[in-house]
């Protein structure tokens, strides 16, 4: 008992071996993959139980992401980009800032961009300033209510249709596999396309619900520079890292109008 | 004009207009993005878009997926390859005074990129921060490290830092380590000048 406690330690010790050099970029050749392959191999015979064995396979595959490192290492080391990082670390602790500068100046090839409004832009804008009530109207406070305060129930909230009985994030799942299934052939679909439904309400919470999608990492939204038509862009897996990134916001007003004309052209139907 | 001269010159506009302008976060276009808008040929468009820029001092670049470029790059490649419009030849001095980098900032940058160059792409931020610290106070270092994680030339994961795209697109990565190593900064001394 005591003798299998001590194998298992054993591959952990490995496998944390292995993902400390691959995570902090130590030398590959600091773990010795013969001596490992050996040790499994001499330890094989004496799993017995399904843990023991899935214990056996992660170490290999760790051995074997290790084998690849090894591979990458000396295809660098051949490169002209080798060079010792003691070495890079001396030079650069010798040279003055100023020469730092030069260094940079004769390395650096910006990238050029620009920023543009167009036409159509600016008339939204215009409509959006026209539309605005002024900050003081939009200041004034909602009357205190009549009725003595009360907390709402769920059922309360389900028939006043403010919630649904599926669960938000159920709810969020199920579109985006929607979106998922209507983006298949292109990888994107129409933003307009993708939230008309036949009630201009439906519309409304489908844009509401699409701009959870984005904000949760499930999609991405992409404008096309010269039509200005926005594309829903779903992706497989939630991004993990969608609140850490810089964000930005794109308003886009849906009225009632608006949702009249696409159901009378029935461009999208 | 025939036919097939004119539709390479609209679509060289059309390229032109598509790598320039900013239409998302991250600058730049992808393969597969400029070959929606273009067609198949396009990387004959962006080749042609790049001989045009050349006479004003730009050029189209290219960042790969994978950190070393490929030689003979497949369609896949390509398609999910960033491409870029930067600068062509190096900046003058006056150039970089213009671009409102500090020299401090300038000389944390090189220090970082190089070191992590040296190791084959990622470093502890510990390390990083270690040799910085060497000729900045702490609070700096902090700072420049915060910055140029911001602006895409490094990345960090779990105190790792690595190079980002911002690097790989703007920086010669070769010359840079040669320059470092060889401490040797004298040769454009005349292209220092703005004047011929």
């Amino acid at each position: 008992m005591k003798r299998s406690t001590d194998d298992r330690a054993r591959l952990l010790r490995i496998i944390s071996l292995c993902l400390s050099i691959e995570k902090k970029g130590g030398n590959p050749f600091e773990v010795e993959v013969k001596k490992a392959l050996e040790t499994l191999r001499r330890y094989l015979p004496r799993w017995k139980v399904l843990e023991d064995f899935a214990l056996d396979a992660e170490t290999l595959n760790q051995i074997s992401s290790i084998v690849r490192l090894q591979g990458n290492w000396i295809k660098h080391r051949s490169s002209t980009l080798f060079v010792d990082p003691l070495l890079i670390e001396l030079k650069v602790k010798m040279l003055e800032p100023e020469k730092l500068l030069t260094i940079f100046r004769r390395t650096w090839h910006p990238i050029i961009e620009m920023d543009r409004l167009s036409d159509k832009r600016v008339e939204e804008a215009v409509d959006y300033w026209n539309q605005l009530l002024s900050l003081e109207e939009r200041m004034i406070k909602l009357p205190e209510p009549s009725g003595v305060l009360d907390l709402t129930s769920i059922e309360e909230l389900i028939k006043s249709r403010i919630i649904n009985e599926e669960s938000f994030t159920g709810l969020l799942q199920k579109f985006w596999i929607e979106l998922k299934e209507k983006a298949a052939g292109e990888g994107r679909i129409p933003y307009w396309s993708f939230i008309y439904a036949p009630s201009y309400e439906e519309t409304v919470l489908r844009a509401y619900l699409t701009s959870f999608l984005i904000t949760y990492g499930f999609a991405t939204m992409e404008i096309e520079p010269m039509e200005e038509e926005a594309f829903l862009i779903p992706h497989m897996e939630p991004k993990e890292n969608a609140f850490k990134e810089q964000m930005i916001s794109v308003p886009i007003s849906i009225d009632y109008e608006l949702w009249k004309e696409m159901a009378e052209e029935k461009k999208f139907v | 004009m025939s036919e097939d001269t004119a539709t390479y010159v609209r679509k060289v506009k059309r390229a032109a207009k598509i790598l320039l302008y900013r239409r998302h976060r991250q600058p730049g276009v992808k393969g597969w993005e400029l070959r929606r808008a273009l067609g198949k040929d396009y990387v004959k468009i962006v080749d042609l878009l790049s001989q045009q820029l050349s006479s004003l001092g730009f050029r189209v670049s290219r960042v790969y997926e994978d950190a070393v470029d490929p030689k003979n790059p497949t369609t896949e490649q390509l398609d999910r390859a960033r491409f870029y419009v930067t600068v062509k030849d190096p900046l003058t001095a006056s150039d970089l005074v213009m671009s409102g980098w500090r020299v401090d900032d300038v000389a944390a940058l090189v220090v970082t990129v190089s070191y992590i160059i040296s190791k084959q792409g990622k470093a502890l931020r510990t390390d990083v921060e270690q040799i910085l610290r060497e000729k900045f106070p702490k609070w700096r270092v902090e700072r420049s490290l915060n910055r140029f994680i911001r602006q895409g030339y490094i990345s960090e994961s779990e105190d790792v830092l690595f190079l980002n795209w911002r690097a790989r697109a703007e920086i010669d990565q070769k010359t840079l380590i040669k320059l470092v190593i060889s401490g040797e900064t004298s040769p454009t001394t005349d292209q220092d000048s703005d004047n011929p």
